[in-house]
């Protein structure tokens, strides 16, 4: 055993693997990891391993290393350079995995940085798992000049011939500046971590010499901001734990690519409950709100729902849940906010969800109430014609199955927008609480009788009367049911079985489309 | 013995180590092992290990325990220790039905149960006792009036109390109402009996107890004493045989009372007399336990004698085959007992899943354990999982071969008190058979322990899954044309648990509640609310008080603020997250 020191020995090889091994693991110095510890935060190695089934992760390019020599780079050429990439299983499906090293040249981007990421793309994509990208960058590598932006553009590239394709999940869990933010911007879901996280274009410093602004970090771009504000960041978690964990929690919900359905598990939740509360859920003032959330969680499987934009937008509520066992999208118009009004911001966060469902094969359920889109000059100038006709385009555009049920007021062109039958919804229900109608019995008595009200003596008597008449014959869902405009009114209490039952004949759905490029949705 | 009749078959009203410690004496003794099991336990191993296993709806139900064993066609019980095995109504309806009971006589039960008659009794018997009341303390005036009789400090206890529930020491008269007030309001939730007596608390004694066995036909010897001076919070957590204190003179003459105790109490079966042992050598009675108990491993290491087989076979009626003279002390044994909690946080107990497990092995060392990779420890029970004993030539060589042992042990997932016992028998106080009061509960030993404790930071990774949770569902199915409801118990889907605890988190945030949310630390059952809805708080003030794993624990403010949303009473159980209330801040 004297031969150690021969470097051509098998032995020495093996250790020299070893030491490779231990060094890509280190690449960080010391101090910037314990920076990272004393912030609470995870490493980028651990937080790729905390997202995938204990043990599963595995790693992939940790011998690259960069190229540069400009600016001294060549006497620090760490291995893995600043982003950790592989693949792993989540409740043991495959997904591929790129986790940015914050320790490493402050996880800026250089041109290998972004080749791992774009390998793992492709794998993702060739094999039909989702891809999930964990942000924490400095930024461009600014040594590499335009190499590390056309590094960014691959990735951008990638991000669109994924889109639809496979699930793209981004989770911010530090910076992410500048055109950066555009790869999370371009996939399907941003999670992003309360207090220690931020996604901007520019930042305060920027802002304040352009415009005079003067706002801090999270005010511009921290967690609560794009949570509400922006409605950029899908989800919001508390520590970056939690946020691994919803990561995962979402992905249960969606299949593998769009040549698969989501994972279907047997329910616990008898699909034949019927929940009596809901019959006495809509107040019998039509002006008093009541919770959506209260609907939807007594409908769907365990009252499990994956709420998604929670906090923006919340007259429109959307998420995921599961029905029957099947995973399905929700959308609901919210009465507790704004009334449920449709707005520019949740016509585009519906539109979104909606799409999102219809390319990952996800069944759509949507809860109707509503009583219009929301009246204004900074609605109209904000351009509401154009916003507002993106939902109504996701929901015709749509071939998933989609079920409706109206619960209360279905108004005007609202009513149309909101998967009703005219736009090929698949099943449309309607509680006896349903009113659907052009709009509400006062506006249209206003105009339909102008003239006699103008006439009569008493016009607030007459109007009185006209409202009550009108109100009998059409605020209510048997006009549109004796059309066939929806199917059947239900008692509330029934809708959980109703739905499961047309959820599962319409599962075999087929719908081909006009043969086209693509459509054109007004963005 | 070999061609006595046995027991067919013999239920064991219990769980976990103990239920499994029985069953394998049974086995020896070629009878059949039936378990019962409440549905937190239908995967635990003690039901995986019985012959046969009824599920009940709790372990403290005498009803359903006497109709498991009629259905399972069972001649025996054996209540193992714990919930009820010195419930004197329990041992009776055992007998009414026609069952043996394992245990002592109900009458003897009783007795022992009441500590202020078994005081009577035993000092009719001229056992020593420990200066104090025989009678229950009725106001807080009296209990001064003793104070000043027999001299500070006190201790009060529930006279239906025992393994630490319902104690409290009074240093000076200041302390007495608040003290009287705690065992009496502890001896009515755990005991439903108020009433409590007093007695001179004797500083830094040692806690020694003898193990007695007396027959049906009046023969009664003693097997030596344990040690069981190391503990916390009046829970035991080491014990040992022979006591580093004890001269075989004097085991001589402990073991006399222990003899005379059991013979006062009309005794038959196994039974412990506890008493305190002072510095100068003095042993006072402090009362009988009147079951098998957990430390009783180390006497069986020592004697060779199997405690449970002797039970067994007392309860046949079968005469003691050996005599005081034949029993041989060899050696030092030395039990650890493995609770699943946090050394460094208050000992609060750690429920969860045991996703790894290796037991030690080797000379001299035995493991009884409940538990195995992939059992979920339940918040709902006694936190001890799993026992170590060892034996050694002598103490020293018994110490060196526990913390062998410990090091061997693997348990990762909750937190247990291995780290703990290693930090504990390390410490020179122990090395040198001391009673390292104060050691147990300091910091330092503390910090020592969650150093030691390897396994358990693998419970914290945020994508751990937590294999097969069993969802339950009912079908029907007809057999021979009868008609059965079946419950078919299927995995849960993997997110399952994902989703149970974002439930839980979101909760938290629910409707804005957020940092004004002040959630249970724990899970557990709320023994009492301090407080009511619309009240004005101070932070730190006690809100409710949960309790978990038998301790109770007091949950305080957060923040100063108005109580709202109250949202738990006294006796609900809670799980850990739970929204308790919010305070609202002014």
């Amino acid at each position: 055993m004297a031969a150690t020191d021969d470097q051509q020995s098998t032995e020495a090889k093996l250790r020299q693997l070893e030491e490779l091994r231990d060094e890509a693991l280190h690449a960080g110095s010391d101090a910037a990891v314990q920076r990272r510890r004393d912030e609470g935060r995870l490493l980028a190695r651990e937080r790729a391993e905390g997202l995938c089934d204990p043990g599963s992760f595995v790693e992939l390019d940790r011998y690259v290393r960069h190229r540069e020599v400009e600016f001294g780079m060549s006497e620090r050429r760490p291995y893995g350079d600043a982003v950790v990439t592989g693949y792993g299983t989540i409740f043991g499906r495959r997904v591929f995995v790129f986790s940015q090293d914050f320790t490493v040249f402050g996880g800026s981007l250089s041109e290998v940085f972004a080749e791992k990421i774009c390998k793992v793309m492709d794998m993702a994509l060739k094999y039909g798992c989702p891809v999930i990208g964990i942000n924490d960058s400095g930024g461009a590598r600014i040594q590499e000049g335009v190499v590390s932006l056309a590094g960014y553009a691959e990735i951008f590239w990638r991000n669109v011939q994924a889109s639809g394709v496979i699930p793209q999940l981004s989770l911010v869990m530090g910076p992410c500046a500048g055109g950066a933010v555009y790869s999370p911007a371009m996939t399907d879901f941003v999670f992003m971590v309360e207090g220690s996280s931020y996604m901007f274009i520019t930042g305060p410093d920027v802002v304040k010499t352009v415009t005079g602004e003067e706002v801090t970090f999270e005010e511009l771009g921290g967690a609560t901001t794009h949570a509400s504000k922006s409605g950029v960041a899908h989800f919001v978690s508390p520590d970056e734990a939690s946020c691994l964990e919803d990561a995962r929690y979402l992905l249960s919900f969606l299949p593998q690519s769009n040549a698969d359905r989501p994972a279907f598990a047997a329910p616990t939740d008898p699909p034949t409950r019927e929940d009596v509360e809901l019959d006495t859920l809509i107040p019998d003032n039509p002006n008093k709100p009541y919770d959506m959330h209260d609907v939807i969680r007594r409908v769907i499987d365990d009252g499990e729902f994956l709420e998604v934009n929670e906090r923006f937008a919340e007259n429109i509520v959307c998420g995921f849940a599961r029905l029957g066992g099947h995973s399905i999208g929700v959308v609901g118009n919210q009465p507790r906010s704004l009334a449920g009004v449709l707005d520019i911001d949740a016509s585009v966060k519906a539109a979104r969800f909606v799409r999102t469902c219809d390319a990952f094969n996800i069944p759509l359920v949507t809860f109707v109430d509503v009583p219009g889109f929301l009246p204004g000059t900074a609605q109209e100038w904000g351009g509401i014609i154009r916003h507002g006709a993106k939902l109504l385009y996701a929901y015709a555009e749509a071939t998933v199955p989609t079920l409706t049920v109206i619960t209360r007021k279905a108004s005007g062109g609202a009513y149309d927008v909101m998967s009703s039958k005219h736009i090929r919804a698949d099943f449309n229900f309607a509680w006896p609480t349903a009113e659907v109608a052009v709009m509400g019995p006062e506006g249209a008595v206003n105009i339909v009788f102008r003239k006699e009200l103008e006439e009569v003596a008493d016009p607030e008597e007459r109007r009185a009367e006209l409202i009550a008449d009108y109100k009998e014959r059409f605020a209510n869902p048997y006009t549109a049911a004796e059309r066939g405009y929806v199917d059947d009114v239900i008692e509330p209490r029934r809708t959980r079985p109703v739905l499961i039952d047309a959820l599962e004949t319409s599962l075999t759905k087929r719908e081909p489309r006009p043969r086209r490029k693509h459509g054109n949705i007004p963005l | 013995m070999d061609n006595t009749h046995v027991f067919q078959k013999v239920l064991v009203a219990n769980r976990g180590e103990i239920a499994i410690r029985i069953f394998r004496t049974l086995r020896e003794l070629g009878a059949g092992a039936v378990a019962v099991y409440a549905d937190a336990d239908r995967a635990s191993l003690h039901v995986a290990f019985a012959d046969e296993a009824y599920r009940i709806e709790s372990y403290l139900n005498a009803d359903a325990l006497v109709e498991a064993a009629q259905r399972a066609g069972a001649e025996a019980v054996h209540p193992g220790y714990g919930f009820l095995a010195e419930n004197a109504a329990f041992a009776r309806a055992v007998e009414a039905a026609g069952l043996a009971w394992i245990g002592p006589p109900p009458d003897a039960i009783e007795l022992m149960g009441s500590k202020t008659r078994a005081r009577s009794v035993m000092q009719a018997a001229g056992v020593p006792i420990i200066p104090g009341t025989t009678e229950p303390v009725g106001s807080v005036e009296e209990l001064r009036r003793l104070g000043e009789e027999i001299g500070y400090p006190l201790l009060i206890k529930a006279a239906a109390g025992g393994g630490g529930k319902g104690m409290e020491a009074v240093e000076s008269p200041q302390e007495a109402a608040r003290a009287f007030e705690i065992a009496r309001r502890q001896g009515e939730s755990y005991f439903a009996d108020s009433s409590v007596y007093v007695e001179k608390l004797i500083v830094e004694p040692r806690h020694v107890e003898v193990q007695v066995l007396a027959d049906a036909h009046g023969n009664v010897i003693h097997l030596g004493e344990r040690d069981c001076t190391i503990q916390r919070r009046h829970q035991k957590l080491v014990e040992e045989t022979p006591s580093p204190a004890v001269s075989p003179e004097l085991r001589e003459r402990i073991g006399a009372i222990g003899i005379e105790a059991a013979r006062a109490a009309a005794y038959r079966s196994a039974g412990t007399v506890e008493g305190l042992l002072t510095a100068d050598g003095e042993y006072f009675f402090m009362e009988m336990n009147t079951r098998i108990q957990v430390e009783h491993t180390v006497t069986e290491e020592v004697t060779g004698i199997d405690l449970v087989r002797e039970q067994v076979l007392i309860a046949l009626g079968e005469p003691l085959s050996f005599a005081q003279e034949d029993v041989r002390f060899t050696g030092h044994a030395i039990e650890c007992r493995i609770n699943a909690e946090d050394a460094a946080h208050n000992f609060l107990p750690a429920p969860g899943l045991v996703t790894a497990y290796r037991e030690p092995g080797g000379p001299g060392v035995r493991v009884d354990s409940g538990i195995t990779a992939g059992s979920e420890v339940s918040g709902a029970y006694d936190p001890l999982i799993a026992k170590v004993i060892v034996n050694g030539v002598d103490r020293e060589h018994a110490r060196r071969r526990m913390l062998r042992a410990l090091d061997e042990f693997v348990i990762e997932g909750p937190k247990t008190l291995i780290g703990f016992h290693k930090a504990l028998l390390t410490h020179p106080c122990f090395a040198a058979g001391e009673t390292c009061h104060g050691i147990v509960e300091s910091e330092q030993l503390a910090a020592c322990a969650s150093e030691l404790d390897g396994g358990a930071a693998v419970g914290a990774t945020p994508g751990a899954v937590s294999p097969a949770r069993s969802r339950e569902r009912v079908r029907e199915v007809e057999v021979d044309g009868r008609r059965f409801e079946v419950r078919l118990l299927e995995p849960e889907p993997p997110w399952a648990e994902v989703a149970r605890r974002r439930r839980l988190r979101s909760r938290v945030g629910a409707g804005g509640a957020g940092r004004d949310a002040l959630v249970s630390p724990m899970q557990g059952t709320v023994l009492a609310v301090a407080v009511a809805e619309g009240d004005e708080v101070e932070a730190g003030q006690v809100i409710c008080i949960v309790e978990a794993m038998k301790m109770e624990n007091e949950v305080h403010a957060h923040r100063s603020g108005t109580v709202t949303e109250l949202s738990v009473s006294a006796g609900q159980a809670v799980t850990t997250g739970q929204v308790v209330c919010v305070v609202a801040g002014g």
